[in-house]
């Protein structure tokens, strides 16, 4: 279980401006939680707190009962892990060994019978066995994408955070990715906080839903409630349009002189 | 043109196409690297034995057939004796400065940037000269080489720690400014070396010069039997450490996530190459470019990012630099040092490197 208790953050500790401001929250397990929210929210620092890459200035983050920042990097790295924005390595690798270093946190390198097992498992799992021998620079942003999964699912965490994995990724690999979370959570039992900007992907996917404004936690609830336009046209300083679909709201937020538009604000 | 369609065909393929010979199994590439390393370290370990070998050839029989007098016995004895020595620090300084460097690159997530370009090695030269200053002549003390050594390579570790992991905490990813960095801290150390070795007494001067005006040509003989064990500790157990270094290459920030704890290696390895730098610094000098060739050199013949070839392959290199260049300096009886040539060509590669990538 993930808690974080009354965390603050800033960019420096003399700095007035907080990042994040007396935010408090417990990880749904085994769900997809997005974290939704405008630019400098705090979702990307909320994330970079609660994996410990950033620890917070004051509050705790605890993983199952234990304080993240007394936690040794190892230790953590066996309970979670984090894929970040753009995964540029400077380092010509194959998918293969990519996929091999998600085993570091366990065997320190030295694969074992088990590690080779786990590496096989990711690798059928993200369909990537026929692509194992091709360096990353070769693959499409979707496969690439793919192979950064594998490798956080030979890592063998129960918890995984994304900090907007769907950022380069056209419509296809988009929605790939999100049914690829959801099958994490379904057939795996993972527990993923993921950062989304795309709203209606969030509406889609999400379980569970954390809007951030300003630092803050401002809304936090199942999908139906949170996606609303009570409570993300403040969060996003936007009025929405929405439109249905198959019973299901779609947000609207381009157009807004559209008359065609009008019309499907309810 | 022929070589742009291959590319273009060589990109685009996919790995069931049949035309396209690809290796299917893990195993098969493994061996295929494994192979190219037997193959590389052959011509290695072959090119060493000749080095070596010419060394002592320049040494003694190429020297006695130029000033024309026959070789005796005991004077190639003796004049093996002296070159032992010589070779041993050499190889073991050679060795240590590539591994150094190669760990440095991985720290600092550059391909180009080595210790001694952002000024180690000045300022172990800095130390030892204020030492003296400070000390030369009240006491003896200092001059004892051993303790001197000691002293010095005790004091820049802990002036490097501290002024590396500031700047490196926070500009890490800045290589110009660091390239910048090094430039400026070189300049005023060296300047200030050199200030200093004005206004100090000619005793201390004559002290100084004997301490840091080591090269190869002048090893300095009396630490060899103290430091060169200590090079090859060192040099071992970085080579251990190889899987996280590996785990490094992919980034700070993906180390992190893979459990290593980014902000004690940087500190760890940067106190390993401070004392690695004053070791090969005490010994024979400093040669600039030396790692950034070897370990340059070790990338592009293997191909790959996994350390332990890459430790092994750089420093043999740049031992053979060392000792092939020596001896064909002393062959030649050029008036060029090796230490020159050296610099001459990894100065170059790092400009082509420049121009190349248009980048740092």
């Amino acid at each position: 279980m993930i808690e974080v208790r009354n965390v603050n953050q800033s960019y420096s500790k003399r700095s007035s401006k907080k990042t994040l401001t007396d935010v408090s929250m417990v990880v749904k397990e085994n769900a997809i939680t997005a974290l939704v929210g405008a630019n400098g929210a705090g979702k990307s620092t909320l994330l970079s707190v609660m994996t410990n890459i950033l620890p917070a200035l004051s509050g705790v983050v605890l993983l199952d009962g234990k304080d993240v920042r007394k936690m040794k990097a190892n230790d953590l790295s066996k309970r979670v892990a984090f894929l970040r924005q753009s995964q540029q390595l400077n380092v010509r690798i194959t998918v293969n060994d990519l996929v091999e270093y998600g085993r570091f946190p366990h065997c320190g390198g030295r694969l074992k019978d088990e590690d080779h097992q786990k590496v096989e498992e990711a690798l059928s799992y993200m369909n990537l066995t026929d692509l194992r021998h091709r360096y990353l620079e070769e693959l499409s942003g979707g496969q690439c994408q793919r192979a950064f999964i594998a490798m956080i699912l030979a890592q063998d965490t129960p918890y995984i955070f994304l900090d907007e994995p769907l950022n380069n990724l056209d419509i296809k690999y988009s929605v790939e990715m999100m049914k690829i979370l959801t099958q994490l959570v379904e057939e795996l039992n993972k527990t993923i906080i993921v950062v989304l900007h795309d709203i209606n992907f969030a509406a889609a996917y999400a379980d569970h839903i954390v809007a951030m404004k300003d630092g803050e936690i401002y809304y936090e609830g199942p999908p139906q409630d949170a996606i609303t336009p009570e409570v993300l046209n403040p969060v996003f300083d936007h009025d929405f349009h929405i439109s249905n679909s198959a019973g299901r709201p779609v947000f609207l937020y381009y157009d807004e002189d559209d008359p065609n538009c009008e019309v499907c604000v309810s | 043109m022929t070589n742009v369609k291959q590319k273009r065909k060589g990109m685009v393929s996919q790995p069931e196409s049949p035309d396209c010979p690809k290796l299917t199994t893990f195993e098969e590439i493994k061996k295929a690297e494994r192979r190219n390393l037997v193959f590389v370290s052959s011509i290695i370990i072959t090119l060493l034995i000749l080095g070596i070998f010419l060394y002592i050839f320049s040494r003694t029989y190429a020297k006695a057939w130029r000033l024309g007098v026959p070789m005796r016995p005991d004077a190639f004895n003796s004049i093996l004796q002296r070159s032992i020595p010589a070779l041993v620090a050499m190889g073991g300084s050679a060795f240590l400065i590539a591994v150094v460097s190669l760990s440095f690159q991985t720290i600092v997530d550059s391909k180009i940037l080595t210790p001694s370009m952002i000024g180690f090695d000045s300022i172990f030269m800095g130390t030892q000269t204020l030492l003296v200053f400070l000390f030369g002549t009240t006491t003896q003390f200092f001059l004892n080489p051993h303790v001197n050594f000691i002293v010095s390579a005790g004091v820049m570790v802990v002036v490097s720690f501290f002024m590396y992991s500031a700047i490196l905490r926070r500009s890490k990813n800045n290589m110009i400014f660091l390239l910048m960095f090094g430039l400026v801290l070189s300049g005023v150390v060296s300047s200030g070396t050199r200030y200093l070795q004005t206004i100090m007494s000619f005793y201390e001067f004559t002290q100084v010069q004997a301490l840091i005006n080591v090269s190869l040509n002048n090893v300095n003989e009396t630490l060899i039997y103290m430091v060169v064990p200590l090079m090859l500790i060192l040099s071992f157990f970085m080579l251990f450490r190889h899987r996280i270094y590996n785990v490094l290459t992919l980034g700070s920030q993906q180390a992190r996530g893979l459990g290593v704890d980014y902000q004690k290696e940087l500190n760890f390895n940067l106190i390993l190459i401070a004392i690695g730098m004053s070791l090969s610094t005490a010994l024979i000098g400093s040669l600039t470019f030396l790692g950034l060739l070897a370990v340059n050199f070790a990338r592009m013949v293997l191909k790959t990012h996994r350390h332990l070839p890459l430790f092994m392959i750089s420093g043999l290199v740049a031992v053979i630099t060392l000792i092939l260049g020596e001896a064909i300096v002393e062959l030649i009886q050029g008036a060029v040092p090796v230490t020159v040539v050296i610099n001459l060509v990894g100065c170059s590669w790092v400009f082509y490197y420049i121009i190349k990538d248009n980048k740092i």
